[in-house]
């Protein structure tokens, strides 16, 4: 029963945690809208995430490096799952370019050609702008699909854009899922290849018919 | 420049309410401040494309300003934290204003708000607007709603904004813009929005001083007049009002006023026998239904350039907002009927008063002037009164006189039937009703609240508010909330006394505050500890010898506010970081209920179990979201109002 070798009480035994109030409905309805707005500026076209880590992700991208093996898995119902922006989408939607910065108009109207006899400033702000090279060669890679709804009015390179920006359109995916491994396989230059490696001995049956039904044509 | 709290609380609330991207660049122009492209995406770390897209996007919200030099040719970018901040408030704005001007007009202002600013034209067709969502029944919409679906094939025939085709489209977007408009909610957005203020003021500064008439000027003369003029331009410059030409008699269109109309007057004193003075706000919903259709036969068939551009005006939205707050702070120990009679008065000063206060940052305790609203006639805030008020149940007797031309019935007699919601036999005259109304304003504007001033004008009686002092007193009040909470009411009486008296030492202290030593030593220690009070020596000899140095307690509420807004912020941070590490736990089920497929069919998709799992995670959502709304409205009345 000594208390000498306890710690003596210098921190309160039990802290009284105080509770928060209930909503007021008044409160609910503000929660609502709150989380309404949110909705609507997550379903909106601006909203976007900075790695949308999954296996679509180009390859020798930085994106794929970080890809969670465990869950980032394509599944059949990951067609599903709410796809994410990793780039705000600018199209679809009127603009007042006076109200931004002149370095921006290209951006935010894909056909605005700068004019060459603007003032000083403007040759500056495009030299600025000039993109190196590997941001470039990752503009171009993205899938040359376009996407098949035609909500964008503007032209097509746009819509080509588009397509990159999601970071998995449907067709990709499905495509990715049915032949997992022969993408891997045409750049690791076969290395060690999986699929091949029970495949060999078979070559002569030609599994590539497809069974039974491609013998009987052979024979 | 930001503080650390708010910098983060800004960088959750963009994160959770637009995503990462946006997040990271607001970030990285908070920490450096302003910056150019290519310094932005030196410390950004993002791509050219991300940073371009995300700029964009993000100047559409408002969410940075930026500022193209005429001397080196750059653009600057910068953080914009008020956007930012405002995101907090967006549910309680939208609340607001469906309270004031319904369902749909809510509707229309969170579209403005999805889209950041946005022209009319735009909004003209937007799919969401063109129909009212129907959440009561009302026979009255109906009809309205073919109207509605014809002039959306209209649209589509003829899609570049023909003119004949915009004055008879959306049946209501036109009303009600326009009401928003006059009340101030939204404003025309000038390019003079997009730069920070900073740089509107050197810009305006630098364009007066380059004039030739300035430029003979010399000294102080010049100094005063670049600034006098400065000042003019940027407010010219930034003026957005929209609601010139919308405001009929000092009301603008489409409040809703509780006016005697023919056909609704049956309704409402059956509502007022029946439910007493408690009764109005089921007149509310009443009226809510004519509303619009009122207006429509009305001088509404004009529809609002579709040129213009528009966006919220928070400024004002914060004015609102400020004025609840008040009628909050009246209903706690004002009667119903006075709370009423104040939201009138309350009402039309809000439609004449454009921002809470002139200043940028809030005035120090005891250096700020006091600033009184708009004053208000008499006679406007009887004719906002509903007229089936019962204004004189909860007030005494009125003069004898008066009371003797009611057969002669004795006041007590009186009062008790006024209480009891009968309505008196014998009309009361307009002179009356105006001197009842005075008298509740009169009760108001007692101590210690002073919620109302009177001000006599040539003669006529005006009212008005005295917001200085009303924005202090709620800052006290929160303060004093807090400390009690914090430290008992010891320590209240303590820092009253201290609030009162200014510096004391201990002896004078504890003789003022009647309290025993023992306890007053604890309660300022630990108020010391937490920030509330402090301690000043002052040493009586050179060799500042502890036994011949004077200790005096001091409480600086302005100081005391500044630490506790920081604090606040930090709470609305945890808040919002704790949202975020519950749905990180639940994220495979809430990815699960997100799926395209699933969203929208839970009920349909999802299992008894899941649901429950849903709702429960909804209501803890709420539960953090309402928390950092209660802390948001603390930070209002430390920093806004």
């Amino acid at each position: 029963m000594s208390k000498s070798t306890e710690p003596n009480s210098l921190y309160p035994q039990k802290y009284t945690v105080p509770f928060a109030r209930k909503l007021s409905p008044a409160e609910q309805t503000q929660v609502d809208y709150y989380r309404g707005l949110r909705e609507s500026f997550h379903e909106g076209p601006f909203y976007s995430v900075l790695d949308a880590s999954s296996s679509n992700a180009k390859k020798g991208s930085a994106a794929r490096a970080n890809f969670d093996a465990f869950h980032g898995m394509p599944t059949y119902s990951g067609r599903y799952q709410k796809k994410r922006r990793t780039l705000p989408k600018i199209t679809g939607r009127p603009y007042f370019l006076k109200f931004f910065p002149r370095e921006l108009w290209q951006t935010l109207q894909p056909n605005f050609r700068p004019d060459t006899s603007m003032d000083g400033y403007q040759a500056q702000a495009s030299a600025a702008g000039v993109k190196r090279g590997f941001e470039d060669e990752e503009d171009e890679a993205g899938p040359a699909k376009r996407t098949a709804g035609g909500e964008d009015e503007d032209e097509g390179d746009v819509d080509v854009d588009e397509a990159a920006l999601l970071d998995g359109d449907d067709e990709q995916e499905e495509e990715i899922m049915d032949d997992d491994f022969s993408e891997d396989d045409d750049e690791m230059g076969g290395d060690y290849n999986a699929e091949q490696y029970f495949d060999d001995g078979e070559d002569d049956i030609g599994d590539e018919d497809g069974g039974g039904g491609g013998g009987d044509d052979e024979f | 420049m930001m503080s650390q709290c708010s910098a983060e609380l800004c960088m959750l609330l963009i994160e959770d309410n637009f995503g990462e991207l946006f997040a990271r660049i607001f970030t990285v122009l908070q920490r450096y401040e302003r910056l150019t492209l290519p310094r932005l995406k030196f410390y950004a770390r993002l791509t050219d494309r991300q940073l371009r897209h995300g700029l964009s996007a993000m100047i559409q919200h408002h969410l940075i300003y930026h500022f193209t030099s005429l001397d080196d040719g750059n653009t600057y970018y910068e953080a914009n934290p008020q956007a930012a901040y405002s995101l907090v408030r967006s549910g309680k704005i939208l609340q607001l204003v469906e309270n004031r001007l319904g369902e749909y007009a809510a509707q229309v202002l969170e579209a403005i708000m999805t889209l950041g600013h946005s022209s009319i034209a735009h909004l003209e067709t937007l799919p969401e607007l063109k129909s009212k969502r129907q959440r009561i029944p009302n026979g009255v919409h109906h009809d309205e709603h073919k109207i509605d679906g014809e002039g959306e094939i209209e649209e589509d025939s003829a899609a570049p904004n023909g003119d004949h085709a915009v004055s008879e489209k959306p049946a209501y977007l036109h009303p009600t813009l326009k009401s928003l408009a006059s009340h101030g909610y939204i404003h025309r957005l000038r390019e003079a929005h997009f730069q920070s203020p900073n740089d509107n003021w050197l810009d305006a500064s630098r364009i007066i001083a380059s004039r030739p008439d300035v430029k003979q000027m010399k000294g102080k003369q010049q100094a005063a007049e670049i600034e006098e003029k400065a000042k003019d331009m940027v407010k010219e410059r930034t003026e957005g009002d929209l609601s010139r030409g919308l405001i009929y008699n000092g009301v603008p269109q489409g409040a809703k006023i509780r006016r005697n109309h023919g056909d609704s007057e049956s309704n409402k004193q059956v509502s007022n026998g029946t439910n007493g003075i408690n009764g109005d706000h089921v007149e509310d919903e009443g009226e809510e239904g004519n509303d619009w259709s009122e207006d429509e036969d009305g001088i509404d068939s004009i529809p609002m350039d579709s040129n213009l551009i528009i966006r919220v005006n928070y400024e004002k939205l914060d004015v609102a907002l400020r004025n609840t707050r008040f009628l909050e702070l009246a209903e706690q120990d004002a009667h119903s009927t006075s709370v009423e009679i104040y939201d009138c008065l309350l009402r039309r000063i809000e439609y004449q008063t454009a921002r809470c206060r002139d200043s940028f940052e809030i005035p120090r305790e005891g250096e700020e002037g006091e600033q009184y609203s708009v004053p208000i006639q008499l006679s406007s805030i009887v004719e906002d009164v509903d007229p089936n008020l019962d204004l004189a149940g909860c007030i005494g007797p009125m003069e004898p006189s008066t009371v003797l031309n009611r057969r002669g019935k004795r006041p007590l007699d009186d009062d008790t039937n006024g209480v009891n919601g009968d309505k008196h036999e014998d009309e009361p005259s307009g002179k009356n009703r105006a001197y009842e109304i005075d008298q509740h304003l009169s009760i108001l504007s007692q101590p210690p609240l002073n919620l109302t001033t009177k001000h006599v004008i040539s003669g006529l009686p005006t009212w008005r508010v005295a917001f200085r002092g009303l924005a202090r007193k709620l800052r006290h009040l929160e303060l004093e909330r807090m400390i009690e909470s914090r430290y008992g009411d010891v320590a209240l009486r303590v820092v009253r006394v201290l609030h009162a008296k200014g510096k004391l030492d201990e002896k004078r202290l504890q003789e003022i505050s009647l309290l025993p030593f023992k306890d007053l030593r604890q309660t300022l220690a630990s108020m010391q500890t937490g920030g509330f009070v402090d301690l000043q020596e002052v040493p009586r000899d050179a060799q500042r010898q502890p036994s011949k140095t004077i200790y005096l307690w001091y409480y600086d509420p302005d100081r005391v506010c500044s630490s506790i807004l920081e604090d606040t912020y930090k709470a609305m941070s945890r808040c919002l970081q704790r949202i975020k590490f519950e749905r990180s736990r639940e994220r495979d089920f809430l990815e699960k209920t997100e799926r395209t497929d699933v969203k929208g069919h839970e009920e349909e998709f999802l299992s008894e179990a899941e649901l429950e799992h849903l709702r429960n995670w909804k209501a803890k959502e709420a539960l953090l979201l309402a928390e950092v709304s209660r802390l948001d409205d603390m930070v209002a009345v430390f920093r806004d109002y």
